[in-house]
């Protein structure tokens, strides 16, 4: 009986049923839980059958797993990501915007190191990256503005999101990719 | 039998048997593995069998309920569509006509091996 397991053997159903959970985020939200509660149905009277070690071993690893349900729900033809192209989008700037504000800050410690006099500063940026930033300084207080990505930023940004996560999968003629016939019963 | 099964052998009829069990009678996931197990696939493991339920329900062979369980959460009980009944009457025939052309093969008789000429 399910009731009589082990609180780590618990443990150990749950964390392969929350891995694959996590790896099946393509999926519709509605199958995605569906599948949750039925693996952990099937694990759990697995265990209580023949033991959780037995039981984890006949269902695998959850990224096998995993990938036959994808496989079964979406073709064997390539597919595309969300969860790779929002990781992409959402990593992406930022690490951009630490990696420019870095940039900014090493400036102004340059011109306050030098003793540069009061008034404005403008550094061209990191080419092709950002636009000019201008530094204020006021009596050993320095303050910019400016330096917002540039055009082809955004344009690298939403390229790498659609790469990133094969996004050019979803329009139909590219979706059906190199499909063999399958010779099932 | 307890011998293993050529995995590509399989993964091509595995449908067609789970169609056939499912035929017989509805049964949820892990009740399917077991019956598997009890007609001689041991090496089918369970992680085979859950997605390639999920595919035959897709392909609308398969339709599902859930059932509270006395012992633990629903199940999860698949049962043959009427597409399913013909997808499974199609895979009969497709697979008698594989197997006469297989057996038809075999049934050749072979030359005598040779003999090795020592040098």
């Amino acid at each position: 009986m399910p009731d009589k397991l082990k609180m780590f053997d618990r443990i150990r159903i749950e964390r392969l049923v929350w891995t694959l959970d996590q790896r099946l985020y393509d999926l519709p939200r509605a199958s995605r839980i569906a599948k949750r509660r039925e693996v952990r149905a099937n694990l759990l009277e697995a265990a209580a059958d023949q033991g959780v070690r037995q039981a984890l071993r006949r269902i695998g690893s959850s990224s096998a797993l995993a990938r036959e349900y994808l496989g079964a729900e979406f073709g064997d033809r390539p597919r595309h990501s969300w969860v790779a192209a929002a990781y992409f989008a959402a990593l992406v700037p930022l690490l951009l915007n630490f990696a420019l504000t870095e940039a900014a800050n090493a400036y102004a410690q340059g011109l306050t190191g030098g003793h540069a006099a009061d008034g404005t500063h403008v550094w061209s940026g990191i080419s092709y990256l950002q636009s000019p930033l201008t530094f204020t300084i006021d009596q050993g207080r320095v303050d910019h503005t400016g330096g917002a990505w540039t055009p082809i930023v955004y344009v690298l940004w939403a390229v790498g999101t659609v790469a990133c996560g094969r996004l050019w999968r979803l329009v139909p003629p590219f979706s059906r990719g190199l499909r063999t016939p399958a010779a099932e019963y | 039998m307890t011998t293993s099964h050529d995995p590509q052998l399989l993964k091509g009829v595995l449908s067609m048997v789970l169609l056939h069990l499912l035929a017989e009678r509805e049964s949820y996931g892990y009740e399917v593995a077991q019956r598997l197990q009890a007609a001689g696939f041991a090496d089918v493991l369970e992680g085979t069998v859950y997605p390639a339920l999920t595919r035959l329900e897709r392909e609308g062979r398969l339709a599902t309920r859930l059932v509270p369980s006395p012992s633990g959460p629903a199940r999860k009980y698949y049962r043959l569509t009427p597409a399913g009944r013909d997808a499974l009457a199609g895979a009969r025939q497709a697979w008698s006509r594989h197997v006469a052309g297989v057996e038809a093969v075999l049934a050749r008789p072979l030359p005598p091996p040779e003999e090795k000429e020592d040098n």
